[in-house]
């Protein structure tokens, strides 16, 4: 092979360079085609191959014919989705409870990050830092038994309740509280780690900035909504698209493990609405359509969220 | 008021609050490790609030004595432990060539890596062709699923872009091919990456909840958070005869609450000497791929 190459004349390499630059980097560096190939196995096997074997969504998947021998119908389970009562249910949940996590999480680690970063003392400042962010490392699970627990009728909230003379309160079996519950379990898991980025942020600027407005008679709040603030705002828009644009992730490990059939009218959300008729009820093709509507719809939010992120900060956007 | 005094007084204010929210943050957290160390009785009285009341460790001692939270126990340890080597290995193994300039379909790759990260297959495929691959209830399910992740991946490559050519120059010229001069000489120089990295996959996998309860049927091989709900599920009652001739010293939610404890514990212990590898590696992530 090679000596054909050699004698073929200059312009005829460069054409077959051209045409085969892939084969010839396959062939110039094989190991690094090697070292690539589990990897590329994985991505193709656990997140491609799933991918592609959505199109059970238009058919009328059986078990026992498999993927490619199952009928095709189409959209048929998807007009049975828009026309079904339940799944504009779940996707009213997912939608409110979206915006409530939106709302209260996303401002809360922007506050907290600039009052830990007024706080002088390097102790006390270590010290919140670090119980702030060890709930981050609780699994749902854990979280939901601590909130199962210390919600319980005799648990400590309702003592002080009854303490105040007021009625107990079954908190985990009560509708109201069910949303409420799932953006509190939240801020309190994942306040502390979101300061994490937006301290770095704050370390990065300028102590001279802060001088000058020190020099110019500005007192401690001015400082911090004058200089602080403006200066965190592009990392802040940045996150803000990114949090919107993953705005229907509600996490189904997160309501699942605080979800009880009382509550299922105002908590359900797709995922768990999914598992719940498709893993557990086995309707593989209807779920696996309004699996792939939220796909898709998700799919749009970020790429959208992205290109604001791009036009309208510095920073830029994911990629 | 002299904006000394009111910047004192803003000083107070923010520690004031700080510490307790600190404080609250914690309080549910002692209150369960409280009710796990309490009598029973005192329990269903509602007397616990942060200490414990009538101390006793008979709640603990059932913990201890169930097989089963010693077998989930080994399951979870050792599925991290194998699942966190593989993982490296996988993550460093892939991320290196897509770090290499002279790799031609690295942008193609990277293009399709961060592609799964925003597009996610529905769950009901995903389990149909785990199935189809022999993981249902196989111990692998929660191992292989996780064997790479494209944000760790991305923070990976980002690290082996950054290190010096002339690492690689030296070993290039005596002749080293990529295999040793990724083992021998760029993992050797990314020990803060490794370290970090391998602390996100093994909380990512200590963790796991999904994939177990997609996959795991047989209770042998419930890890650690499987039980976990099943034991605060509520879905089993604890050996009633038990209690009754332990006159209430331990109940449901003592056991429960110390099943919870038991769970989370091993992370409590390391977490204090590893945070600042967590801290690094969030940092890390907000840097762009």
């Amino acid at each position: 092979m090679a000596e054909t190459v050699i004698s073929c004349n200059k312009k005829s390499i460069n054409e077959l360079l051209k045409k085969h630059t892939v084969i010839n980097n396959i062939r110039k560096y094989p190991a690094l085609y090697i070292m690539v190939l589990p990897g590329l196995v994985f991505f193709i096997l656990f997140k491609y191959v799933p991918i592609l074997g959505s199109v059970i969504a238009f058919e009328d998947y059986n078990i026992f014919k498999g993927i490619f021998e199952s009928e095709l119908v189409g959209l048929k389970h998807f007009i049975r989705f828009f026309n079904y009562q339940d799944f504009w249910r779940v996707v009213k949940n997912t939608v409110i409870i979206g915006s409530y996590k939106l709302l209260f999480g996303f401002p809360a680690p922007i506050i907290l990050a600039v009052l830990i970063n007024e706080v002088k003392n390097k102790y006390f400042k270590k010290t919140v830092q670090t119980i702030f962010y060890v709930p981050h490392f609780f699994s749902w699970v854990i979280i939901a038994g601590l909130t199962f627990t210390f919600l319980s009728l005799d648990g400590m909230v309702n003592q002080i309740i009854e303490y105040f003379g007021a009625e107990p309160v079954l908190f985990m079996q009560q509708k109201e509280m069910f949303r409420p519950l799932v953006v509190l379990t939240h801020l309190w898991r994942n306040t502390g780690w979101g300061t994490i980025v937006l301290m770095a942020a704050l370390s990065s600027i300028d102590p001279q900035v802060y001088e000058s407005a020190k020099i110019d008679g500005a007192s401690r709040i001015r400082t911090i909504f004058s200089v602080t603030i403006p200066l965190l705002m592009p990392t802040v828009t940045v996150l803000f698209l990114l949090n919107l644009g993953r705005f229907l992730d509600l996490g189904f490990e997160h309501v699942y493990n605080l979800l009880t059939p009382m509550t299922y009218s105002v908590g359900d959300i797709i995922d768990t609405y999914v598992y719940r008729i498709g893993i557990i009820d086995g309707q593989y093709s209807f779920s696996t359509a309004i699996g792939m509507f939220q796909s898709i719809i998700g799919f749009i939010m970020v790429i959208c969220a992205n290109k604001l992120a791009k036009k309208y900060t510095d920073a830029g956007g994911l990629w | 008021m002299s904006s000394k005094t009111q910047d004192r007084l803003i000083d107070i204010i923010i520690y004031m609050f700080l510490a307790i929210l600190a404080f609250i943050m914690l309080v549910p957290l002692l209150n369960v490790v409280s009710t796990s160390l309490s009598h029973g009785t005192a329990v269903d009285r509602g007397e616990i609030y942060i200490f414990p009341i009538e101390p006793t460790l008979a709640s603990w001692s059932y913990i201890f004595k169930e097989n089963r939270m010693w077998r989930s126990l080994f399951i979870t340890i050792s599925t991290t432990f194998i699942g966190v080597v593989n993982s490296l290995f996988l993550t460093s193994l892939t991320a290196y060539p897509l770090a290499k300039k002279e790799f031609k379909i690295g942008k193609v790759m990277m293009v399709t890596i961060v592609f799964t990260m925003i597009f996610r297959a529905p769950m009901i495929p995903y389990f149909l062709t785990l199935r189809s691959l022999g993981l249902y209830d196989s111990i692998f399910v929660l191992i292989l699923p996780h064997a790479i992740s494209a944000y760790n991946l991305i923070i990976m490559r980002t690290f082996f872009k950054q290190l010096p050519d002339e690492l690689e120059e030296a070993a290039k010229i005596e002749g080293c091919g990529y295999f040793q001069m990724l083992f021998r000489i760029v993992i050797p120089n990314s020990k803060a990456v490794l370290a970090t990295l391998g602390l996100f996959y093994a909380v990512a996998q200590w963790n796991q909840f999904l994939h177990p309860i997609l996959f795991i049927k047989s209770s042998k091989m419930f890890p650690l958070q499987l039980l976990l709900r099943q034991m605060v599920d509520g879905t089993e009652e604890i050996d009633m005869v038990d209690i009754v001739m332990t006159t209430m010293v331990y109940n449901e939610q003592t056991v429960k609450a110390a099943a919870v404890i038991f769970a989370m514990l091993p992370i409590m212990m390391v977490y204090p000497f590893i945070q600042r590898y967590f801290v690094k590696g969030a940092m890390l992530g907000s840097v762009k791929g």
